[in-house]
């Protein structure tokens, strides 16, 4: 039996299906109860639907990408995998890595004609070992991390937001760091994109646009696509 | 213990909102945090339940450890690193969603983001983290949604589209990064240069093998020192007075 043909098999997608529900049960549990909460903190309504509405608005373009990368995926490991690895602890660059190496563990690369059922479990070992450190990780410790950023504040409060910011600042220059080295259209894109959005929220906090702010994640991105698509 | 915390701390009405925070949401937070956290361990093998008895494949353990072995030189520091550093802006909630769904960088923590932008919150506070949990879940529902119907529907047409047009989205990704940079670093411009020089030399360091005197393979090296390199910083900037408002 050809092994996309297991791969694709109604087993296999409802092994996926259960996996990926769980993502969706905690995530209703933790709405509802954050709805609650965030009334009793004092959040207005309008606060907590228009951040749900901007969350939203900001999730189709990566979305779109990561079903691209879902696709290049799927001719590899069959469509059950690829979707549950994307919308499961998974992110794409890491699973094809993780693919990748359980077949050639097997002296087979990835996608190649000598893929077999063997190779593409063994694949599908490695992928799914690999990604369970991140949540046996957070499952055991989200809990006491407070702690570790007590410590980096030493105690002060004022100075979180100050932590976060710079954290936040910190990965995605490290994100940007290896892709501006590159030197290509990649750098390009990267470049445009940080220059639109810059430029974009300057206008949004000069002339006080709600909708700029939603909307400038998803044009600065698509700008410098396009922009060094087209040069 | 947290009966006799509770008769310990007297609640005066000043103190009532983060008492429901801390004592209320964070502890309902953290048990089903870790219960579906249990499950998502067990359903990850699923798959490999199917495909062992199911279909009787049984990889030998040599291949199977050769194969997690490799991806773990990759990938065992960031099962930790991950975690502590976008913990600041994900919160506890946000944290136990973003681990068990996946797609951070590109997803969860953009969204995180938009999300406490949109109801003008900071990141780090109890609205913050309120406010994340939402977008997460937000991002999870279109994300799972747009993956499910592109996988029935849309494969054949995704592959169908020019050549031209699917080259555009090799450029999706790192027009991101770079506009989520940019959002970050204009409300505080010297923490941005400071980090994007050190994450550039970090990285030229690790490309020309200047770090291959640490074990393993060194890219964490990169990510500690560049997140928490630039959170010593903003530090040093906060306590100078020398951050902007």
């Amino acid at each position: 039996m050809d092994y996309l043909e297991i791969a694709n098999s109604p087993y296999m997608w409802l092994a996926a299906a259960s996996a990926v529900m769980v993502v969706f049960v905690q995530a209703f549990i933790f709405v509802k109860k954050s709805l609650v909460a965030g009334k009793e903190i004092g959040l207005s309504n309008s606060q907590m639907k228009s951040a749900m509405k901007s969350s939203m608005i900001s999730s189709i373009g990566p979305s779109i990408v990561i079903l691209f990368g879902l696709i290049s995926l799927l001719v590899a490991i069959g469509a059950p995998m690829a979707w549950m690895r994307l919308s499961f602890i998974g992110s794409l660059p890491f699973e094809l890595m993780a693919a990748g190496f359980g077949t050639e563990a097997m002296g087979v690369s990835l996608g190649s004609e000598n893929m077999t059922a063997t190779v593409f479990a063994n694949a599908v070992w490695t992928m799914v070992l690999a990604s369970l450190g991140w949540v046996v990780f957070t499952g055991l410790f989200t809990d006491k991390m407070e702690n570790m950023q007590t410590f980096l504040s030493a105690g002060k409060k004022e100075l979180i937001p100050v932590i976060s910011i710079s954290a936040m600042i910190g990965a995605f220059a490290y994100f940007s760091a290896d892709r501006i080295l590159n030197i290509d259209k990649g750098t390009i894109a990267l470049i445009i994109g940080a220059v639109t959005m810059i430029i974009l929220m300057w206008i949004a906090d000069k002339k006080n646009k709600q909708w700029l702010k939603e909307w400038g994640l998803t044009f600065a991105m698509f700008a410098g696509a396009l922009i060094a698509f087209l040069i | 213990m947290s009966n006799a915390k509770k008769f310990d701390v007297p609640v005066k009405p000043v103190e009532s909102k983060s008492y429901s925070y801390k004592d209320d949401y964070i502890p309902f937070i953290v048990k089903w945090g870790k219960i579906t956290c249990f499950l998502g361990f067990i359903l990850s093998f699923a798959p490999l339940f199917v495909l062992t008895f199911v279909y009787g494949l049984t990889p030998s353990a040599s291949s199977i450890l050769a194969g997690f072995t490799a991806m773990a030189g990759v990938a065992a520091v960031l099962w930790i690193i991950e975690p502590i550093s976008y913990y600041p802006i994900l919160g506890i909630p946000g944290t136990y969603m973003s681990f068990l769904s996946g797609n951070i960088a590109n997803l969860r923590l953009p969204c995180a983001t938009a999300a406490q932008k949109a109801a003008n919150v900071e990141p780090g506070t109890e609205k913050g983290s309120i406010i994340s949990t939402l977008g997460i879940a937000v991002s999870i529902i279109v994300n799972v949604l747009i993956l499910t119907i592109g996988v029935f529907a849309g494969a054949s047409i995704l592959a169908g589209l020019p050549d031209g047009v699917q080259e555009m989205f090799n450029y999706i990704l790192p027009a991101l990064f770079g506009a989520i940079f940019g959002q970050f670093a204009i409300s505080q411009p010297k923490i941005g240069v400071f980090a994007i020089i050190v994450a550039i030399v970090m990285a030229w360091l690790l490309r020309n093998g200047f770090l291959g005197f640490l074990p393993g393979h060194p890219s964490y090296a990169v990510i500690i020192i560049s997140i928490f390199g630039t959170i010593m910083f903003g530090r040093f900037l906060y306590n100078k007075g020398l951050l902007a408002k």
